[in-house]
């Protein structure tokens, strides 16, 4: 190797550090809070000042032995469930509807007002929405007795066995703006459209075009998508933060409210640490089949 | 110019940028540690405050207490670093940031027991012994205000104000028009909660927002003290009652049952003040709440008095006022220990609490204030009891005998039981609350009579 040889791969590294520095930072930053939250769940923190003494999986026995732990867990599933597989489906549908042009002329409009809500803040709708849902005044029970409806008129977030539905409903609404638009943007590649035009020669349906040709080619944006909302419902805390508080009782408590209850206002920082990092493992558990099937795709 | 030569200053720039944050970071800590340490210099007249009182009603409760130290001290420098959401949630996240890190502002606001004691264990707080002998400040407050800022024999924090828990506020205009006496017990609750819903069958007539969940045992507490009494209800928040076979604890849930059909039924989704609106629109006649409530019926256009009225709950068998401080204290390291210092002796004087507690709700903590100070005849008469009876004070649920911990789980168990009445399991639920969250041992401290 000559010396020129040299200089140029001492400035290729100085280049590449200039990238890389900024990443290791953050990553430092990122990962070694995580190590800390983690050391912190398997130490003895209990009320206001630090005390890193380790005490093994004594907070970690204390978390599971109590009740509003598992009801959190309950509820944390009914989001991942609830809040991400209906939003897909009608995601997908709206965006195919797009696409296809099968509203013309108010095409443009209604694909603002779907992501609209996308781009307000949690706290903003979920004021909006405890509004709607509220029992003697609210929006939807005033529609519901004007029509004579009032049968169906109900508590909404005040009843303790179906609150945590309709924070999911407020959650759906939101984010399908999101998806409609991930999915519409996949539709676009130029192979895609050519398989469409093809298989429209054919004289397929466009339901069967949907589920035959589209559906199977766009795992990509359907993972990205699914991906997303698992994790956006998994941390989710604003809406029940601000439209129940975790009530009646403790009904629509999810992890992260608990998280913040248990460490701020309980001071049991080493249990609150603990939540943190169940809500981790979940986060883990949900990002792994993205994170293969980019992997393969690297690959390929 | 070589390619070489215009990638340099790039890197140079880079390398630069993280030597200067290294070095503002070791600066940074080095001035952190030499906070409080060797004050050769004098200290700079200023002071740093934490309060939450942001909310309408409160902040001006708040202006009135710089007022009062601007008078005194006008050299002091004021750095309020006050956080914006009320209730003083958002207030600990912050301050329990600034403490972990060992940067405590000079003072912050915090409530008598519990939450006092959590930052006493901390070490976060200097006992304030010599500055009450000055003062003479244990003379001028009611006995049990001083126990409920004494921990391990030291005051630690100088209290400004103490709120009173078990008011039942009334519509006077409906109990009069119905011909009805304010009830001061149970039963005669739950006789004027029957005769309002014979006359106005759309009227909720208790009003309950248990958004906060607090607000819940705030009911339930007034029912405990009236089937137990006041030793009870002590010994039971000091952990000292089985309440698995307690015959008294599940009798106080079976009457909150019995109210239940009386209270409004929609209350998860209100806070506190939504749910004393409650009364101002019509669709209750009485609501449970603290003192605090008064200021927020006076922004309703409500007249104390003439509009809405109230009395102590229950009354029997003793008449017993459930209370609970704000106070301010001196932090361990405070950066202005002497400005700190004047501060809490402008926090003792009438100069601070007459023009603040008018405002913001509470009754003085000084018991030689005169009540006519108070504008409403509520808290006169209520000022009153406390100076001829200081004895019948008892800490509350707000400022909360047992440990702070506990005291959050409970309140979602008596939240969840108006929700959805479960008399056997929440004995159950309350009976562990009681073994987990060790209250026994976190509230040996409390002292009462």
């Amino acid at each position: 190797m000559n010396p020129t040889g040299l200089a140029v791969r001492f400035a290729r590294a100085k280049e590449a550090a200039v990238f890389v520095l900024p990443l290791l930072a953050f990553l430092l930053v990122l990962y070694g809070m995580l190590a800390w939250t983690f050391y912190t769940s398997f130490a003895d923190w209990e009320g206001t000042a630090p005390n890193y003494t380790f005490a093994g999986l004594k907070w970690y026995r204390f978390m599971v032995g109590l009740d509003r732990f598992w009801v959190d867990l309950g509820n944390n599933l009914r989001w991942l469930i609830l809040g991400v597989a209906p939003t897909v489906v009608l995601a997908l549908f709206i965006a195919y509807l797009l696409e296809i042009g099968a509203i013309k002329g108010i095409e443009a409009y209604l694909r603002t007002l779907v992501l609209y809500p996308a781009a307000m803040s949690f706290v903003v709708t979920g004021t909006i929405w405890s509004w709607m849902y509220q029992p003697d005044r609210g929006v939807l029970n005033t529609l519901l007795r004007a029509v004579g409806l009032d049968a169906l008129a109900s508590g909404y977030t005040t009843d303790p066995a179906t609150a945590t539905y309709w924070l999911i409903l407020i959650f759906v609404w939101q984010y399908l703006g999101l998806g409609v638009l991930i999915l519409q943007a996949s539709f676009r590649s130029v192979e895609l459209q050519e398989m469409v035009e093809s298989a429209m020669l054919d004289g397929a349906s466009r339901l069967r075009i949907l589920f035959a040709v589209l559906i199977p080619n766009i795992r990509g944006g359907i993972l990205v998508v699914v991906s997303l909302l698992l994790i956006s419902a998994l941390k989710v805390f604003d809406i029940v933060y601000v439209v129940t508080f975790g009530g009646p009782g403790y009904a629509t408590d999810v992890l992260a409210l608990f998280q913040f209850i248990a460490t701020y206002q309980q001071h049991l920082v080493a249990l609150g640490s603990g939540l943190a990092m169940v809500i981790f493992a979940l986060a883990f558990i949900i990002i792994i089949p993205y994170t293969v099937y980019a992997l393969q795709r690297w690959f390929e | 110019m070589s390619k070489g030569a215009t990638k340099a200053p790039v890197s140079q720039i880079v390398v630069g940028v993280v030597i200067a944050a290294l070095v503002a970071g070791v600066a940074g800590y080095w001035a952190g540690t030499q906070r409080g340490g060797g004050m050769a210099k004098a200290e700079e007249r200023k002071l740093e405050i934490f309060h939450w009182w942001t909310a309408g009603g409160e902040r001006e409760a708040a202006d009135a207490m710089f007022q009062a130290l601007k008078a005194k001290y006008p050299d002091i420098q004021l750095v309020e670093n006050p956080v914006a959401g009320g209730g003083g949630v958002s207030h600990r996240v912050v301050l329990q940031a600034r403490l972990s890190a060992n940067l405590p502002p000079d003072t912050w606001q915090t409530l008598g027991g519990a939450e006092l004691k959590s930052y006493v264990d901390g070490g976060y707080l200097v006992p304030l012994d010599s500055l009450y002998t000055e003062i003479k400040y244990s003379d001028a407050i009611p006995k049990p205000l001083a126990n409920a800022v004494t921990i391990g024999g030291h005051p630690y924090v100088v209290p400004l104000n103490m709120h009173i828990q078990n008011i039942l506020y009334y519509n006077k205009k409906l109990f009069d028009e119905l011909g009805l006496k304010p009830p001061t017990t149970f039963d005669e609750l739950l006789a004027a909660a029957k005769a309002i819903k014979a006359a106005r069958p759309k009227m909720s007539p208790l009003g309950l927002g248990t958004k906060e969940k607090w607000e819940a045992a705030f009911v339930l507490d007034s029912l405990l003290l009236e089937l137990g009494g006041p030793e009870y209800y002590v010994k039971l928040y000091k952990g000292e009652v089985d309440v698995a076979t307690d015959p008294i604890f599940k009798a106080a849930l079976d009457r909150l049952n019995t109210l239940r059909p009386f209270i409004y039924q929609f209350h998860a989704g209100l806070t506190w003040d939504e749910s004393c609106g409650l009364v101002v629109s019509g669709d209750s006649a009485m609501v449970i709440m603290g003192t605090w409530a008064i200021g927020y019926f006076k922004s309703r256009g409500w007249n104390p008095g003439v509009d809405f009225g109230a009395v102590t709950f229950p009354q029997k068998p003793d008449r017993i006022l459930l209370f609970h401080p704000d106070t301010y204290g001196l932090a361990k390291g405070a950066p202005h220990p002497k400005a700190t210092l004047d501060w809490l002796k402008v926090v003792a004087s009438p100069d601070l609490q007459v023009p603040t507690d008018v405002t913001q709700g509470g009754l003085f903590a000084r018991i030689d204030i005169d009540p006519g100070q108070f504008p409403d005849p509520i808290r006169q008469e209520l000022q009153n009891y406390v100076r001829s009876n200081p004895g019948k004070l008892i800490l509350d649920q707000h400022g909360s005998i047992a440990p702070f911990s506990f005291t959050q789980a409970y309140w979602d168990v008596a939240a969840a039981f108006t929700a959805k009445p479960d008399v056997a399991g929440t004995v159950k639920g309350v009976n562990g609350l009681f073994t987990t969250y060790k209250v026994q041992e976190g509230a040996a401290w409390y002292q009462w009579p």
